[in-house]
C-alpha cells in the first residue's frame, strides 16, 4: 500500500510537471528590434509588475524600487538619463555652472502643466529642495546625494540657481536619479509631508505623461494619459501596475501576455523565457557593481596582498556563468562600463589563480605551517565570518565565494540573515568581517561617498577605507565639470582602486528585461531608464 | 449561557493582551527597524531623523504602554511605512481574505464530509484508496509549488483562469479569479476533514447503538446518515476551530502567489518592513477573528452534542 502510494504520488507530480513543461507553440526566434515597425499606433494599455504598494512621493523614506518605477512616470526631474547615459533635459532645458563651480543655473521649460492644471514654475523646484530635501529632520530618501547643496534660489519664474558649498560636477546626473520635483501649491500648508496621505497614497499631482486614475492597495493601479503633457500626449491610453510580490507569478503572466515589460531579478527561469515567442529578452548595462567588503579596521585585512590574494582565489568568471548565466562583466573598480566616457579597462586585473594567491599570502606572512589546511600567521588561523543577506542571488554567490576561499586555506563560515538584520549588524553597527552586496548609483563616475575617509564609520564607505591619495583624487573629480578633464582623474581613480582594492570587486551585472514583442519604440536602455520615455512607447496590434 | 459568554469574553481579553505583549516585544527584539531606515545607502543622520519622526527613540516599555492606551480607545496608530491609519490598511484587506476563507471552509466541510463518509463506507476498497491518496497529495505537496503549477497549467497553457488579482465587478469574474486560490487553500484543510470524518465514522459505526439500529432492521441509509453521522460529526466540528488559524497562515503564501490583496500578505510585508504598528494591528484583528470563530465552533458543538454544555 505504502509503496504503491509513493509511486502514484511521484507519477502524479511528474505528469503535472510535464503538463506545464512544454510550450504550446513552437518556439521561434524573432529578434526583431522595436525600430522601423511602421506607423505609430495610438491607444492600448501596458502592464508592468511591481512587488508592493507604492508611495507617490519620490522623496519619501519608504519610496523603494516599486515606488521609483511609478514615480518616474507621474513626476519628472530637472534632468533625466539620456540615451547616451549622460543627463538629458527634462523639466530643465539647459544648465550652466559658474566659473568657481559653486553655482549651477537651470533654465526651466515654460508652459509645463501639473496634473491639476496649475503651471510649473521655479517655486516648485525651490520648494522641493529647500523644504523637503534640505530639511534634515525629514531624512528624505536620497537627501545625502545633495550634501553639497546649500540652497536653491528662484532667479525668475523659469530660472533657478543651485548654490553649493563645494563644487559638484555630478549635479545634473544626480538630478536625473529619483530626484523628481513636487508641486509647491499642494504641499504649501502641509506640516508633515510624509503623512500627507491624500497625496502620497491618494491623488498625486505630477508633471509626467500619465496621471493616476485608480489605485487599489495590494492589487493594482491604473495611470491614464495626461493630455496636457508638455512633451506631447503619450501614445498609450493607460499604464497598469500590477502588485505581484511573487516573481514566478510575474514570469507566468509575462508568458501569458498579461504583463508587458519589467526587469528580471531572478535568472532561474531564463530558459522558459528564451523559448517564449511573445517575448524579447533585452540585456542592458546598468550602473551597478557587486562587491565584497572586508573590515579594513581589522589588521588581517589591512595588507593589500591579502586582498589581492582573495581576488586571485575567487573564480569570478565561473560564478558569473553559473549563477547569472553569463550576464555580467568582471569588475576591477567602481566605475561601470556603461559610462563609456569614463570607464577604464586598462587597470590591474585579477585572473583566477590560486597559486598566485598563495604566493601573495606567503608574502603577507600567511602560510599553512601546521598542515591543518588553514592559513596561519603567528600561531593564529585565518578565520573569516562571512555575513550574507537573504536577498536575490546573494546567498548563491556567497556559497561559491566561500568555497573558493576555503580552497586556498581561509577558514570561512557563512552567516545568513534576513535583509533587515543584516543592515542592523553590518551597516548600522559596522559589525562584520566580510560581507557581500552591490552599489547602484546615478550614472556618473562620482563615487566619493562610497570611498572617502569622511564617509567611513557611519556613511557609505562600508569597509572603512582611508587613504589621503584617494580622498584627494575623488575631491578633484567632483570639482571638475569638463568631461575630458574629469576622465583623466577618473582614469587614475580606477587604477588606484584596482591596485589597492578598497572593496573586493566582483562584477558589473547586466540587467535583463522582458519585453512583449507588441511593444514598440522602447529605447534600448535599462528598464528603469526606458520609463522616462514612456510617452513615446506604442503598441503594435 | 450568558454566564458562559461573559466568562469567555473575559478570557478573550486576557488572551488578546498576552498576544499583544508577546508580539510587541518579539517584534522589537528582532534586529533592524522600519524599512525606511534600512536602506544600504542611508546615512546615520537620515536614520536618526526617521527614528525621531516615528517615535522610535523611546524605550520599548513606554512605546508598548502608549500603544496599549491608544488601542483601548480604538486607535491602532499610523502605519510606519505609508503614514495611513493602520485600521484603514487592515479593513481594505480583510474582505478579500474573508472571501477566500469562507469559500475554503465551506468547500472543505461539504466536500470533506462527503468524501470522509464515502471513504469510511468503502473502507479498504479502491474508493478509499483513491481518497486517501488524494489526501496525502493535498497535505504533502507544498502549496507554493502547486500554486505555480496551477497557474502555468490553467492560466498560461490553457488560458482558462486568470493568474492573479481579484477579478472585476461581475460575479463570474470574481468566481474564476478566486477559484485557484480557494482550491490551493483547500488542499491544506480538506484532507484533514476527510480523515477526521473517516476515522470518526469508523469509530461510531463500530459502537453498540449502531449495531442495535441495524439489528432493528433500519435501512443502511438511515443508520449511516441519521444515527452514525450526527455522532461522527462532533469531533469534525471541533477540528474546524483548529483549521481556521491554519487557514489564515495558509493565506500568507497563497495571497502572495496569486497577487491577492488580503491580510496574509499584509502581515508579511509589515513584518519584513518592521512596520510595528501594522504588525500589532493585524495581530489584534487576527486574534479576535480566531477567538470569535472558535467561540462559534464551541456554540455549534454544544448544540450538536447535548452532552457538551458550556464548554469553556
Amino acid at each position: 500500500m505504502k509503496k504503491y502510494l509513493v509511486f502514484a504520488l511521484v507519477l502524479f507530480l511528474t505528469i503535472l510537471t510535464a503538463c506545464v513543461g512544454g510550450n504550446p507553440d513552437e518556439a521561434e526566434s524573432d529578434n526583431g528590434t522595436s525600430e522601423g515597425n511602421g506607423e505609430v499606433q495610438q491607444g492600448g494599455n501596458v502592464s508592468i509588475p511591481i512587488i508592493g504598494d507604492p508611495i507617490f512621493n519620490p522623496w519619501h523614506p519608504n519610496a523603494y524600487a516599486e515606488s521609483n518605477i511609478v514615480n518616474r512616470i507621474l513626476f519628472q526631474g530637472l534632468t533625466k538619463p539620456g540615451l547616451d547615459n549622460l543627463p538629458a533635459p527634462s523639466l530643465a532645458e539647459e544648465w550652466t555652472d559658474s566659473e568657481d563651480g559653486l553655482t549651477w543655473t537651470f533654465e526651466l521649460k515654460e508652459g509645463v502643466k501639473w496634473h491639476d492644471g496649475e503651471e510649473f514654475t521655479a517655486e516648485d523646484v525651490a520648494f522641493t529642495f529647500n523644504n523637503i530635501v534640505l530639511d534634515e529632520a525629514l531624512g528624505a530618501n536620497g537627501a545625502s546625494n545633495f550634501n553639497a547643496l546649500e540652497e536653491v534660489e528662484v532667479v525668475d519664474t523659469y530660472t533657478v540657481a543651485f548654490h553649493l558649498n563645494n563644487p559638484f560636477a555630478s549635479l545634473p546626473a544626480y538630478l536625473a536619479f529619483n530626484a523628481e520635483i513636487l508641486p509647491e501649491h499642494q504641499f504649501a500648508d502641509i506640516e508633515d509631508p510624509w503623512n500627507f496621505t491624500d497625496f502620497n497614497k491618494g491623488t498625486p499631482v505630477g508633471t509626467g505623461p500619465f496621471e493616476l486614475e485608480d489605485y487599489t492597495s495590494g492589487q493594482q493601479l491604473t495611470l491614464s494619459r495626461f493630455d496636457d503633457y508638455h512633451g506631447g500626449a503619450a501614445n498609450l491610453d493607460t499604464v497598469t501596475f500590477k502588485i505581484l510580490p511573487d516573481v514566478n507569478t510575474q514570469i507566468a503572466q509575462a508568458l501569458s501576455g498579461e504583463l508587458d515589460i519589467f526587469a528580471l531579478e531572478d535568472k532561474a527561469s531564463l530558459d522558459r523565457i528564451e523559448d517564449a515567442d511573445n517575448i524579447n529578452l533585452v540585456s542592458s548595462d546598468i550602473t551597478r557593481y557587486y562587491w565584497l567588503a572586508v573590515d579594513l579596521e581589522d589588521p588581517k585585512f589591512q595588507d593589500v596582498e591579502v586582498r589581492q590574494a582573495m581576488m586571485h582565489a575567487i573564480d569570478r568568471e565561473a560564478i558569473i556563468d553559473s549563477v547569472i548565466d553569463g550576464y555580467a562583466t568582471v569588475a576591477n573598480s567602481a566605475i561601470t562600463p556603461d559610462q563609456e566616457q569614463y570607464y577604464n579597462e586598462d587597470v590591474k586585473t585579477y585572473d583566477y589563480n590560486p597559486d598566485k594567491a598563495l604566493e601573495l599570502l606567503k608574502e603577507a606572512g600567511w602560510e599553512d605551517t601546521n598542515g591543518d589546511g588553514v592559513l596561519d600567521k603567528d600561531g593564529e588561523d585565518f578565520t573569516v565570518t562571512f555575513d550574507i543577506a537573504l536577498q536575490g542571488d546573494l546567498e548563491q554567490i556567497a556559497v561559491l565565494v566561500q568555497q573558493y576561499l576555503i580552497d586556498v586555506g581561509f577558514d570561512v563560515t557563512l552567516n545568513t540573515m534576513e535583509w533587515n538584520s543584516m543592515i542592523q549588524k553590518n551597516v548600522i553597527e559596522r559589525d562584520f568581517e566580510m560581507m557581500l552586496n552591490w552599489w547602484s548609483y546615478p550614472t556618473d563616475p562620482d563615487v566619493l561617498s562610497q570611498y572617502h575617509s569622511t564617509h567611513a564609520g557611519s556613511g557609505n564607505n562600508i569597509p572603512a577605507y582611508s587613504s589621503d591619495q584617494l580622498d584627494e583624487l575623488l575631491e578633484e573629480g567632483q570639482a571638475i565639470s569638463d568631461p575630458d578633464e574629469r576622465a583623466v582623474v577618473y582614469d587614475e581613480i580606477q587604477d588606484y582602486m584596482a591596485e589597492n582594492l578598497p572593496y573586493l570587486y566582483l562584477w558589473y551585472p547586466q540587467e535583463l528585461s522582458i519585453r512583449n514583442k507588441r511593444l514598440q519604440d522602447v529605447p534600448d536602455i535599462y528598464f528603469g531608464g526606458s520609463l522616462h520615455y514612456i510617452n513615446e512607447w506604442w503598441i503594435k496590434e | 449561557m450568558l454566564q458562559f459568554v461573559i466568562k469567555r469574553f473575559g478570557q478573550s481579553i486576557v488572551l488578546i493582551l498576552i498576544v499583544t505583549i508577546i508580539t510587541f516585544f518579539l517584534m522589537n527584539l528582532a534586529p533592524g527597524g522600519p524599512s525606511s531606515m534600512m536602506r544600504l545607502d542611508a546615512t546615520e543622520e537620515e536614520r536618526q531623523a526617521i527614528a525621531e519622526q516615528l517615535g522610535l527613540n523611546d524605550p520599548v516599555v513606554v512605546r508598548y504602554g502608549n500603544w496599549l492606551v491608544n488601542a483601548f480607545q480604538g486607535d491602532l496608530g499610523l502605519s510606519l511605512s505609508s503614514g495611513e491609519p493602520v485600521m484603514d490598511r487592515i479593513m481594505e484587506r480583510v474582505p478579500y481574505t474573508l472571501q477566500l476563507a469562507v469559500w475554503t471552509i465551506l468547500i472543505s466541510v461539504i466536500v470533506g464530509i462527503i468524501l470522509g463518509i464515502l471513504s469510511a463506507k468503502k473502507r479498504n476498497k479502491w474508493q478509499d484508496h483513491v481518497i486517501n491518496f488524494g489526501s496525502v497529495i493535498g497535505l504533502s505537496v507544498p502549496s507554493f509549488w502547486l500554486a505555480i503549477m496551477f497557474i502555468l497549467l490553467f492560466s498560461v497553457q490553457l488560458g482558462w483562469l486568470p493568474s492573479s488579482g481579484v477579478g472585476g465587478a461581475s460575479l463570474m469574474e470574481q468566481f474564476t479569479s478566486s477559484l485557484m486560490p480557494v482550491i490551493i487553500l483547500s488542499t491544506a484543510t480538506l484532507p484533514t476533514i476527510v480523515r477526521f470524518t473517516r476515522s470518526s465514522m469508523l469509530e461510531v459505526v463500530s459502537q453498540n447503538f449502531i449495531r442495535t439500529s441495524r439489528a432493528k432492521g433500519l435501512k443502511e441509509r438511515v443508520v449511516i446518515y441519521s444515527h452514525a453521522l450526527r455522532n461522527a460529526l462532533i469531533p469534525v466540528i471541533s477540528i474546524i476551530g483548529v483549521l481556521i488559524p491554519r487557514l489564515l497562515s495558509g493565506t500568507v503564501i497563497v495571497e502572495s502567489v496569486f497577487g491577492w490583496p488580503g491580510i496574509g500578505r499584509l502581515i508579511v510585508e509589515a513584518a519584513e518592513g518592521r512596520d510595528y504598528n501594522l504588525v500589532m494591528g493585524v495581530t489584534v484583528i487576527v486574534t479576535i477573528v480566531v477567538i470569535i470563530s472558535n467561540f462559534i465552533v464551541d456554540i455549534i458543538y454544544s448544540k450538536v452534542d447535548p452532552r457538551v454544555k458550556n464548554v469553556g
